[in-house]
This record gives structure tokens, C-alpha cells and sequence, in this order.
């Protein structure tokens, strides 16, 4: 096993701040603590080559998860070993076979190209001249990264920078690749491309990727296995193709009305009606029949097709067992 | 070691690109070059009002201001501020996944900002230098010989105290405030408020055996002749004790440090 | 030049009294950088008083400035410093946003009005406290010299330090007109911090040509002059050119920024 996490747990201590300037004043003679409970008793095992979609809301546990297979946290008990290493040990044979991508981090230097951050990174991981050429033409191909090599990061897009920041954090070849929310801001396009650049490295390398979303849209193009996070426990473990099949089968679409209607009796499985606002839960295959049959039949004003929200999903696994 | 200092080459060279990249950092380091100017000007009227203090005569403290503006530009103390900027943001987990020691990745940044610090400054005064030839060093080869050593220790000296006190930053957001503190303390022993020499008799009893002193006044008053051959051999062994000593503390705090950042922020 | 009336003044007080109030709430928050950075400048005033202090093991006073008079130039310094960082400087420093944001098209309208909002709205509460410890140590200064200050003397200084105060706005504005010419320069900001530090020493001490340069470019009248007028050395002359020099440079530093508004919206258009 590449990955074997075993019972891991992550607490935290925050402070309590309450709002306001009285509070602010209040706060310069006594602080108080709540103890946050990030991971609770989290146990799984990834082989080599293989690709796992980490998915949860929001507040999961996914990136502090993430963060102690990486070494950037220490486990409040519990065990994790990847590679063979102890990743808080932070040992640099274990750090030269790993890369964290993190949306919103940025590894690259603001003011210059991206090509001068990858230089530097060619001598921190200690790439030989060759290799490094190889990689690097492999990933600008793959990236279309020609035209932005060249340019400072900083007039970059977002998605133009997440894509220069992959290729730097690929460049070494690491046999671990863990994402951190790595579609997160991209527009439809980008978030597009990203997958399908994912898909076609880990067919190319084989490396054992570990990628955290709250999109189920990642998971399903790139994860074969996925495992469920919800405030710091696992709620499922298993084939995508399982997950999908017992409760990501639908759309909610989405509609503004210009009039009000009664709905009742149009046969529709509906989430949400208030005032002229409209959610109607459809199975996904039937999604353009029924989003059709509704133009057609409804003043609809505007129209918004949406997956079910991974909250549905969680609460369905919940529920589902 | 090797692994480690072949490494630097590429992180000064970024480091240097950047700034000048960005030239805002730069004119601000350029007004502070020139305080020690300001200092030189105020001792100039107190040799015209009260003759030379100690025999300092008007040469001795253009020579000395001119070689400590050049080894103020070789002052490690921004990987104070680098580090606590990095500690707060979070951006310091970028760093610690790359499998070189964060400590090197600043100290390379810093000698890259220092390389493109010194070759904008070093030029320009000795333009003035030709200009107004009242700044003589009267070099010898044995002196030089053992300056620029001395000059080397100094940033080294200088660059660990400051990489320890950063440590602080793992514990307290106050870094910056404290190193302030330590240094504006240290500056009275160091040279830098006024050389050692005219300082009280406790402070120039105590100064030399501080690693301030080996930060500017030892290799300017070897640079300028103050300090002569034989009396250098003593702050030389004082410099690398220090550097030592630093060295030994840093691998000391350094896993623990670490150990709360993983505890608490990763 | 267009004066709407007095209704419409009285809105810009209460307006950035608001936007200090925000400032000195969210400030709060970060409550241990506040009192150590509180601390921290009565460290360096000390520091700078201990600096100077070594000078004196060999003079009993200097171009005519004994020790304590010196320290008085120093609380001054501190005491413009602290304004200049705390009210100027971080409007000064906005400069660069605004100018990348295009957020100065929208003053096109009031081109007079907007001159007090923009160059005042921001405070950094950090060194709010540093102008109240620098008079502190200018009283201190003034105690100890000896000189018994009389009512002239008294309000002699208060002018002069309205004076001080006036010009540092100036050359504040006219800094902030330059970056707007330079589109949104963040050096230019840096620029002004080093000619306060210039202030630091009354300008006798420095030797010609840099003690003239500091006459003509009047970094003199942030903390010489007011340090004599508190000392009760200085000349009926002197004030009186001192409060013609304030409201010539307030004046001039005005003129630029329109021009620079106007010259920044012609570009843009």
C-alpha cells in the first residue's frame, strides 16, 4: 500500500472571538477556547496507480486530511504512513516523491515567469538537465503552456496560474500527487481541461493520486474509487461507479419564473418553491426532456441546470447506508 | 553539504530577478544607505566644534561611514520579516514540502537580494570616492585577506541570529516587534550608532565580545585599518564561536518549531 | 474652482471620523500588535535620545544645541513621524490601488472636495499613539534644558507645529500627485519616509550644501523650527515666513493634484 491511514485523528484548538468592540476589549483580558474535531478516526489504504476522490461539504476534513498524508500536520493519534515513510517526519527522500497542490497557495514567484520558478524547482528536486527537458516539453504540451511561459505570473488568469503551478509541481515526477480543490474558481472550460489534463497524465505516469472537491464533476471524470468526508468522519468508502448509481443520479434545475403558476399536478418532483423561484429535482438522463417540456409549458424567465448538491449526496449516503 | 550550496546558485538568481522587478524595495533600501551618511555628517561637526573625539579625525569617519554604509547592505535581517510574512499568510507549508531545508530557502533569497543590493551601492560610492578624494583605505594585501573572511562571518553571524530570532514567529506574532527590540539593543555594541571606540567605556569593554560587533564594526574597522592584523585574530575566534553557537541553537529550536507548526496551522 | 455650500462640508469631518472609527475597531483585534508597537516606539525614542547622548561624552553642546535641546528636535521628530504614519502615509500608499483599480475616475466630479477624502481617509492605528509619546518627550526635552517657556513661546510653538503639520500634509499630496504621474509608483511613497528621516537632527547640525538643500526643499520646518520656537530662540521673521511657506506649499501641493487629476482623466478618456 502506497497510502495507509490508520485511525488518524486531527483536533484543534481556536479561539472564541465574538464580534463587536466591547468583545474586542473584553477579549484583551480573558480568551476562550473550543476544541475543533477537523479529522475523527479515519482509516483507509490506497494502492499504487490508483486515483481516489476525497469529497465532502465544505468543513469536512478534507485538506487537514490532506495535510497530514503530506507532513504539514501531526496527527493528534492515529497513524499514517505513505511510501513507507512517516510523512510529519518530513524526511527529504520522502518529500522528493510527493507534490500538495493547493488552490489557492501559490508555489510560483508573483513578479517573474513561471519558467524561473521552475528552474529552481529543477534544482531543489535535483532533476538531471535531460529529464527536466523531457518533463518540461511533456507538460507544456499537455498544459498548453507555450504562450504563458514567458509572461509574469501575476498578469496571469487564474486558470492559467493553476495550470503553470501543476506543471511545476509535477516537474520532479512524484509518485504521490495530492490535490487540494484543484477545479476551485475555473470556469466550466478550465475546470474541463484540468480534468482531462489529470486523466492523461496518471494514464502516462501511473502516479497515485489524491485529489479533495466538493464538485462531483471532478470525481466522476478522474476517480475510480471515492471516499466520503463529513466533519471529520467517513461516511463511505467504495467504487464511484456505486456512489453514483445509488444517489448522483439526478440535476435540480433551476427556474425563475416571470409569473406565478401552480405546480401541483404537472408531475414534478419539486425541491423548492418560493415566490416565483423553482427547483424541480429530474432524473439525470431525463434532464433536456423535462428542462424542455418546462420551457415550453411555464413562463420561464431564466433557466439554471445545476448537479444535486453534495450535501444531497452526503445525506442520501447517510441515509442510504 | 554539497547537495545543499549547489542549490543556491538558482534560488539567488530568482531571488535577485524579483527584486529588481519589483524596484519599490529598492528605493527604499537606498534611503537607508544613506542614513549612516546623516550619522557621519553630525560627528563631522563635533570634530570642527570639540577637535577629534579620541583622535577620530574628519578621514577616520568618512573612511568608517562609507565601509559601514557597504556592510550594512550586507545585513541578514530581512529573513526576519520574510519569515513572519510567510508564517502568517500560510505560505510557509509551501516551502516546507520542498525537500530543502526552509532555512536555506531564505538564506539563498536573502544572498540574491544582498548580491543585487551590493552591486547597485558599491559602484556609486566609489564614483563618489574618485570624486571627492577624501576617502582613502590605504589597503594592504594581508588586511584585505583577512577582511574579506571577516566580512563573510559577518553575514553569516548576522543571517543566523536573525534566522533564530524568526523562530519566535512559530510561537508569537510579536517577531518582527522583538527582533526590533534585539537589534536596537545591539546596535549600541555593534558599531552602528557610533563606533565602538567612542562609545563608554562599559559598552567598548563589552562590545567585542557580542555577535553584533562581529556584524559591522569587525570587518569595517579591519576594512579601514582601525583594527590592525594581530588584534583581529581574538574576533575572529569570537565570530565563529558565535556562528557556532547559532548554528548549535538553530538545530536545537528548529524540530520543535516544526512540531507546533504541525500541531497547530500546517 | 466650485465651492458647493457649507452643508456639503460638513458631511466630510463626520465621514472620516467614520472611517477611523472602523479603523481603530478592526485594530482592536490585533490588540497585542498595538500596545508592543506602542512599546516598541517608546524603545526607539529612547534609543534615538541614548544615540545622541554619545555625541555629547565630547561637546558640551553643538552649533549651539545642548543635549536636552537636541532631545526636544528628536520628540519632534518622532511626533511628525507618528502623523506621517499613522494619518498620511497609508493614504499616500493607496495611491498605487487606486490608480491600478481606476478608483480615481469617480472623483472627476469634485476635484476639490475629494482632495481632503482621499488623502485622509485611511489611519493606521499602529502608530496612533506615537505623535501623543513624541510631545511627551518633547515636554520632557524642554523641562530638562532649563528654558522656563513663556505664553509667546508657548504659542510660538503651537503655530509653528501647525505649520510642521501643514507642510508634511503638502508634501504628502504633492507625493501623492507625483505617483499618480508616475501611474500609481509604489517607490514614491518610500520617497516621503526619507525625507522625514532627514528631520531627525535640527538642520544646523548638518554642514552646507545639505543644510541648504534641507532650507530650500523646507524639510527644516517640520522639527527645527518648532523645536526653537518651543525653546524660545526663534525670530518674529522666521515664524512669519514659516506661515507664509505652509500656506504657499499647502496651496502648490493642491495645484499639483488637480493637475495630476486632470492630466490622469485626459489619459484615460
Amino acid at each position: 500500500m502506497v497510502i495507509a491511514v490508520d485511525g488518524l485523528v486531527k483536533h484543534f484548538r481556536v479561539s472564541r472571538r465574538a464580534p463587536g468592540l466591547r468583545a474586542s476589549l473584553g477579549g484583551l483580558v480573558r480568551r476562550r477556547y473550543d476544541v475543533v474535531r477537523a479529522v475523527d478516526d479515519v482509516s483507509f489504504e490506497i494502492p499504487e496507480a490508483q486515483v481516489v476522490g476525497f469529497l465532502g461539504p465544505n468543513g469536512a476534513g478534507k485538506t487537514t486530511t490532506l495535510k497530514c498524508l503530506s507532513g504539514l500536520l501531526h496527527p493528534t493519534a492515529g497513524r499514517v504512513s505513505v511510501l513507507g515513510h512517516t510523512p510529519s517526519d518530513r524526511s527529504s527522500a520522502f518529500l522528493e516523491q510527493l507534490s500538495l497542490v493547493m488552490g489557492q497557495r501559490n508555489s510560483l514567484f508573483w513578479d517573474l515567469p513561471a519558467l524561473d520558478a521552475f528552474m529552481v524547482n529543477k534544482t531543489i528536486y535535483r532533476i538531471p538537465e535531460p529529464r527536466y527537458r523531457e518533463t518540461l516539453d511533456e507538460l507544456v504540451d499537455l498544459l498548453d503552456l507555450a504562450p504563458l511561459l514567458d509572461r509574469q505570473v501575476r498578469v496571469l488568469s487564474l486558470g492559467e496560474r493553476m495550470r503553470c503551478e501543476l506543471a511545476g509541481a509535477l516537474l520532479h515526477r512524484p509518485r504521490v500527487l495530492f490535490l487540494d480543490e484543484p477545479t476551485l474558481g475555473l470556469d466550466v472550460t478550465a475546470q474541463a481541461a484540468l480534468r482531462g489534463f489529470l486523466a492523461d497524465y496518471h494514464r502516462r505516469h501511473g502516479a497515485t493520486v489524491l485529489l479533495t472537491s466538493h464538485y462531483m464533476g471532478d470525481v466522476t471524470a478522474l476517480a475510480q474509487r471515492v471516499i466520503v468526508i463529513d466533519r471529520g468522519e467517513l461516511r463511505f468508502d467504495g467504487d464511484l461507479a456505486a456512489l453514483t448509481r445509488r444517489h448522483a443520479q439526478h440535476r435540480v434545475i433551476r427556474l425563475q419564473l416571470s409569473g406565478a403558476v401552480p405546480v401541483d399536478g404537472l408531475g414534478l418532483d419539486v425541491v423548492e418553491h418560493e415566490g416565483l423561484s423553482l427547483s424541480v429535482r429530474v432524473d439525470a438522463a431525463r434532464t433536456a426532456e423535462v428542462a424542455a417540456r418546462l420551457l415550453a409549458t411555464l413562463p420561464v424567465e431564466d433557466l439554471a441546470i445545476e448537479e444535486p448538491p453534495i450535501e444531497d449526496i452526503i445525506r442520501s449516503v447517510f441515509a442510504g447506508g | 553539504m554539497a547537495e545543499i550550496s549547489i542549490r543556491y546558485p538558482a534560488l539567488m538568481r530568482s531571488s535577485a530577478l524579483a527584486v529588481l522587478a519589483y524596484r519599490g524595495r529598492l528605493v527604499v533600501g537606498f534611503l537607508t544607505d544613506l542614513f549612516p551618511f546623516l550619522l557621519m555628517a553630525v560627528w563631522l561637526t563635533v570634530v570642527a566644534t570639540a577637535g577629534p573625539p579620541r583622535g577620530w579625525t574628519a578621514a577616520d569617519f568618512v573612511a568608517y561611514y562609507a565601509m559601514a554604509a557597504v556592510l550594512m547592505q550586507l545585513s541578514g535581517q530581512h529573513v526576519v520579516w520574510e519569515w513572519d510574512r510567510d508564517l502568517r499568510s500560510g505560505d510557509l507549508s509551501v516551502r516546507l514540502l520542498r525537500p530543502l531545508h526552509p532555512f536555506h530557502q531564505y538564506v539563498a533569497s536573502d544572498l540574491g537580494y544582498r548580491v543585487v543590493s551590493l552591486a547597485l551601492f558599491v559602484p556609486g560610492l566609489v564614483l563618489v570616492a574618485v570624486l571627492l578624494p577624501v576617502l582613502t583605505l590605504d589597503l594592504t594585501v594581508t588586511r584585505a585577506a583577512l577582511a574579506v573572511p571577516a566580512t563573510l562571518l559577518a553575514y553569516l553571524v548576522g543571517v543566523l541570529m536573525a534566522s533564530i530570532v524568526a523562530l519566535l514567529g512559530f510561537w508569537s506574532t510579536q517577531t518582527t516587534n522583538v527582533w526590533m527590540l534585539f537589534w536596537g539593543l545591539g546596535s549600541f555594541t555593534s558599531g552602528w550608532v557610533a563606533p565602538v571606540e567612542l562609545m563608554p567605556g562599559w559598552i567598548e569593554a563589552v562590545a567585542p565580545w557580542l555577535p553584533f560587533f562581529t556584524t559591522l564594526g569587525f570587518p569595517v574597522e579591519l576594512w579601514t585599518g582601525r583594527m590592525t592584523e594581530s588584534e583581529s585574530g581574538v574576533h575572529f575566534v569570537v565570530a565563529v564561536g558565535w556562528a557556532l553557537l547559532f548554528a548549535a541553537a538553530y538545530t536545537v529550536v528548529w524540530p520543535r518549531a516544526v512540531r507546533r507548526y504541525q500541531a497547530v496551522a500546517g | 474652482m466650485s465651492w458647493r455650500g457649507r452643508a456639503g462640508w460638513s458631511r466630510y469631518p463626520r465621514i472620516i471620523l467614520t472611517c477611523w472609527r472602523a479603523a481603530v475597531a478592526t485594530e482592536l483585534e490585533y490588540r497585542l500588535n498595538f500596545v508592543t508597537g506602542a512599546l516598541l516606539s517608546l524603545f526607539w525614542m529612547g534609543w534615538a535620545a541614548a544615540g545622541v547622548a554619545v555625541y555629547f561624552q565630547f561637546a558640551g553642546e553643538l552649533v549651539g544645541w545642548t543635549y536636552p535641546e537636541l532631545v526636544v528636535v528628536i520628540g519632534l521628530f518622532f511626533t511628525m513621524n507618528g502623523v506621517r504614519q499613522a494619518f498620511l502615509q497609508p493614504n499616500l500608499d493607496a495611491m498605487t490601488e487606486h490608480v491600478r483599480r481606476g478608483t480615481l475616475d469617480f472623483l472627476l466630479t469634485k476635484p476639490v472636495d475629494a482632495q481632503l477624502l482621499v488623502s485622509l481617509r485611511h489611519l493606521y492605528v499602529g502608530n496612533l499613539l506615537d505623535p501623543f509619546l513624541g510631545l511627551g518627550v518633547v515636554a520632557a526635552g524642554v523641562v530638562a534644558s532649563g528654558h522656563g517657556m513663556s505664553v509667546v513661546d508657548l504659542a510660538a510653538f503651537v503655530l509653528m507645529f501647525v505649520v510642521a503639520v501643514l507642510v508634511l500634509y503638502a508634501l504628502v499630496v504633492a507625493l501623492m500627485a507625483v505617483s499618480i504621474r508616475l501611474n500609481g509608483s509604489e517607490e514614491v511613497g518610500q520617497v516621503s519616509f526619507g525625507l522625514v528621516e532627514l528631520t531627525r537632527f535640527p538642520v544646523d547640525l548638518y554642514r552646507d550644501p545639505l543644510r541648504t538643500a534641507m532650507t530650500v526643499v523646507p524639510v527644516v520646518l517640520l522639527t527645527t523650527l518648532p523645536a526653537q520656537a518651543v525653546l524660545g530662540r526663534i525670530s518674529a521673521t522666521s515664524v512669519v515666513v514659516a506661515a507664509g511657506a505652509a500656506a504657499v506649499a499647502v496651496a502648490g501641493a493642491s495645484l499639483l493634484w488637480r493637475r495630476a487629476l486632470r492630466g490622469y482623466t485626459g489619459a484615460s478618456s
